[in-house]
C-alpha cells in the first residue's frame, strides 16, 4: 500500500484497498499503517527535492482511489478514517488561479482532512456560509496575485466583524503570501506549499487525534 | 539605423521593465477586471505605464498581454477577443516606445496543465500560443517574450507557437524554485535541461523571472550561465508583498537591498535585466543607475 501511494499507482492502490476489505482487515489500521505512511513519504520526497508537482498529484490521486474503496466500508461499521478536521478551501474572489489550491486540497484530503473545495473566485461570504454549514475547523484562502491577496486580509476582518473569528483557523497561501503577511493580517497560519500546508493544519488541528 | 535588440544585447546590458498588474491597480483597476481588458477600455493608462518605464530607463517594455492566451481569456469570457486584445497590447507599447526602444510581446502560461495531469494536448497549446503571438507580432512587437513558465513542455509549446507565428526572435524565461537539490521548476524541470531544450528549439535568449528575489536570482544566474551560450535574462521579484503601516501593499525586498545585487547579476552573466512582481519604475531607474552609473 505504501508503495502504491509512493509510486502514484492509482489502480494498485484501489486493488489493495479492495483486497483489504475482502480479507476483513481492520480498515482503520489499514489506513493508518498502510496508506498514511505512504503519503507521508511522498511529502518527504517532495521536501528533499526528489518529487515535484506531477508526482504529488499522482500520489494524492492514488490515495483518493484507495479511500474511495475504504470509506464506504468504514462508514458501514460507523468508523471514521478522516479525523484530522474539516477544511473549507478556495481561491479567493477576483482570482481564478487554481493549480496551487487544488494541490493543497488534494494533499489535505490525502492527509486525512475532510475537504470542501469551493473552487475559484470565491466570494468572502461564501467561505463563511460553507464553513458554518459544515462545521469547519479550517478556512483556507488561496491567492496567486498581489492584487487579490488583499482579499485575504478583508476576509479576516469580515470574520471579526461577524464575531466568528475565534471559531475558525484561517490559513493563507499562494505565491505572494508569506508568514509575515499571515501575521500582519491576523491569519492563523501560512504554508509555503502543499506539503507544509498539511503539516501546518495537523499542528493546528482540534484535539481529535 | 538602430541596432536590433539582439545586436544591442551584444553591445551592452539591456534593461527590461517591471511589474504591470500592481501599476494598473494603483491607477484604479477594479477587483475582478482582467488587466488585458484595459488594452481597449483604458488604453491611455497602459500607455502611461509603458512611458513611465521607458522614462525610468527601460530599453524594452513588455506588453500588457501576460494572460492574453485564449485559454486564460476564456476564464473571463474574453476569449472571443483574443486577437483584438493582443493586437491592442502590442500597438499601445509600440506607440509609447521612443525611437530606438523596443517592445516585447508578453506571453504567459495558460494556467492549465498538459495531459496527463490536465486536459490539453501539446498541439492545442501550440495553436493557442500561435494565435496570441501572431497578434502581438502584427501589433508591432520587436520580440516575443514567453515568460514565467513553470512547465518546460508548455514553454516549448509557446516557443514553437511563437516561432511559427512570425519571424520575430523569441525569448523565454522559466520560473525556478530553490529546492534542497538545487533550482527546479514546479514541474521538476532542471536548469540544465530547460536551457538546453529551449536553445535547441530556437530561443534567442533564455533565463528566469519571478519566484526569487534579487539575491536568490544571482545564485540562479550563476547556475544558468554555464548551461547556455545565449543571452541570459534575469527578472527578480522584490521579495514578497507586505502590508505597510498605512495599509498599502508594498514589497518586502526594499529598493536598496534589491539593487545591491544588480552588479552581481551582471557579473555572473545576465545580459538582459529587469524586474518582476513588486518592482516599479523606481526600481527600474535604480537598476539603470546601478548598471550604467549615476548618469545613464
Amino acid at each position: 500500500m505504501h508503495k502504491a501511494i509512493v509510486d502514484g499507482d492509482r489502480a494498485r492502490a484501489g486493488e489493495l484497498a479492495a483486497e483489504a476489505v475482502r480479507a476483513g482487515l481492520d480498515l482503520v489500521e489499514v489506513v493508518a499503517k498502510g496508506y498514511v505512511p505512504g503519503i507521508q513519504k511522498v511529502g518527504e520526497l517532495w521536501e528533499q527535492g526528489e518529487y515535484f508537482l506531477p508526482e504529488l498529484i499522482s500520489s494524492a490521486e492514488a490515495m483518493k482511489a484507495a479511500m474511495a474503496v475504504l470509506e464506504p466500508e468504514l462508514q458501514r461499521s460507523h468508523l471514521r478514517a478522516r479525523t484530522s478536521g474539516k477544511v473549507v478551501i478556495g481561491t479567493i474572489e477576483g482570482d481564478i488561479h487554481d493549480i496551487g489550491k487544488n494541490l493543497v486540497a488534494s494533499m489535505l484530503q490525502a492527509g486525512g482532512f475532510e475537504v470542501f473545495d469551493l473552487g475559484t473566485d470565491v466570494k468572502l461570504d461564501k467561505f463563511i456560509e460553507k464553513a458554518e454549514a459544515v462545521g469547519a475547523d479550517f478556512i483556507c484562502l488561496s491567492a496567486l496575485l498581489t492584487t487579490t491577496m488583499v482579499n485575504q486580509k478583508r476576509f479576516v476582518a469580515l470574520l471579526k466583524e461577524r464575531k466568528l473569528r475565534a471559531k475558525y483557523k484561517v490559513l493563507v497561501g499562494g505565491a505572494p503570501a508569506s508568514q509575515k503577511w499571515a501575521d500582519e493580517i491576523g491569519a492563523d497560519g501560512y504554508a509555503e506549499n502543499a506539503v507544509a500546508a498539511v503539516k501546518l493544519a495537523k499542528s493546528l488541528a482540534p484535539g481529535r487525534s | 539605423m538602430n541596432p536590433s535588440l539582439l545586436e544591442l544585447v551584444k553591445q551592452r546590458t539591456v534593461l527590461l521593465d517591471g511589474a504591470m498588474g500592481t501599476e494598473l491597480m494603483a491607477r484604479g483597476l477594479p477587483q475582478g477586471t482582467f488587466p488585458e481588458e484595459w488594452n481597449t477600455e483604458r488604453p491611455e493608462v497602459i500607455k502611461e505605464v509603458h512611458l513611465n518605464y521607458f522614462g525610468a530607463g527601460s530599453d524594452v517594455v513588455s506588453t500588457n498581454s501576460f494572460g492574453g492566451s485564449r485559454i486564460n481569456l476564456a476564464n473571463h469570457n474574453l476569449n472571443g477577443r483574443t486577437v483584438e486584445l493582443n493586437l491592442a497590447a502590442a500597438r499601445l507599447a509600440r506607440e509609447a516606445a521612443p525611437p530606438g526602444k523596443y517592445v516585447a510581446g508578453s506571453i504567459g502560461p495558460t494556467g492549465k496543465f498538459l495531459k496527463p495531469l490536465g486536459e490539453f494536448t501539446e498541439a492545442e497549446f501550440e495553436e493557442v500560443f500561435t494565435e496570441q503571438a501572431r497578434a502581438l507580432a502584427d501589433g508591432g512587437a520587436d520580440v516575443l517574450l514567453v515568460e514565467t513558465q513553470y512547465d518546460l513542455r508548455e514553454a516549448l509549446c509557446a516557443l514553437r507557437g511563437a516561432r511559427r507565428a512570425s519571424g520575430l526572435p523569441v525569448f523565454v524565461t522559466m520560473t525556478f524554485n530553490l529546492t534542497r537539490r538545487g533550482y527546479f521548476t514546479t514541474m521538476g524541470d532542471s536548469v540544465a535541461r530547460s536551457m538546453k531544450e529551449l536553445e535547441k528549439e530556437g530561443a534567442q535568449a533564455v533565463g528566469a523571472n519571478c519566484s526569487l528575489n534579487s539575491e536568490q536570482m544571482t545564485g540562479l544566474v550563476k547556475v544558468m550561465r554555464p548551461e547556455t551560450g545565449l543571452p541570459l535574462i534575469a527578472q527578480a521579484n522584490a521579495g514578497k508583498p507586505v502590508l505597510s503601516s498605512g495599509g498599502q501593499v508594498t514589497a518586502s525586498q526594499g529598493l536598496e537591498d534589491y539593487v545591491r545585487f544588480v552588479p552581481d547579476l551582471v557579473k555572473y552573466g545576465a545580459n538582459i535585466i529587469g524586474g518582476c512582481c513588486g518592482t516599479d519604475p523606481i526600481y527600474i531607474k535604480a537598476i539603470a543607475q546601478s548598471v550604467f552609473g549615476r548618469k545613464p
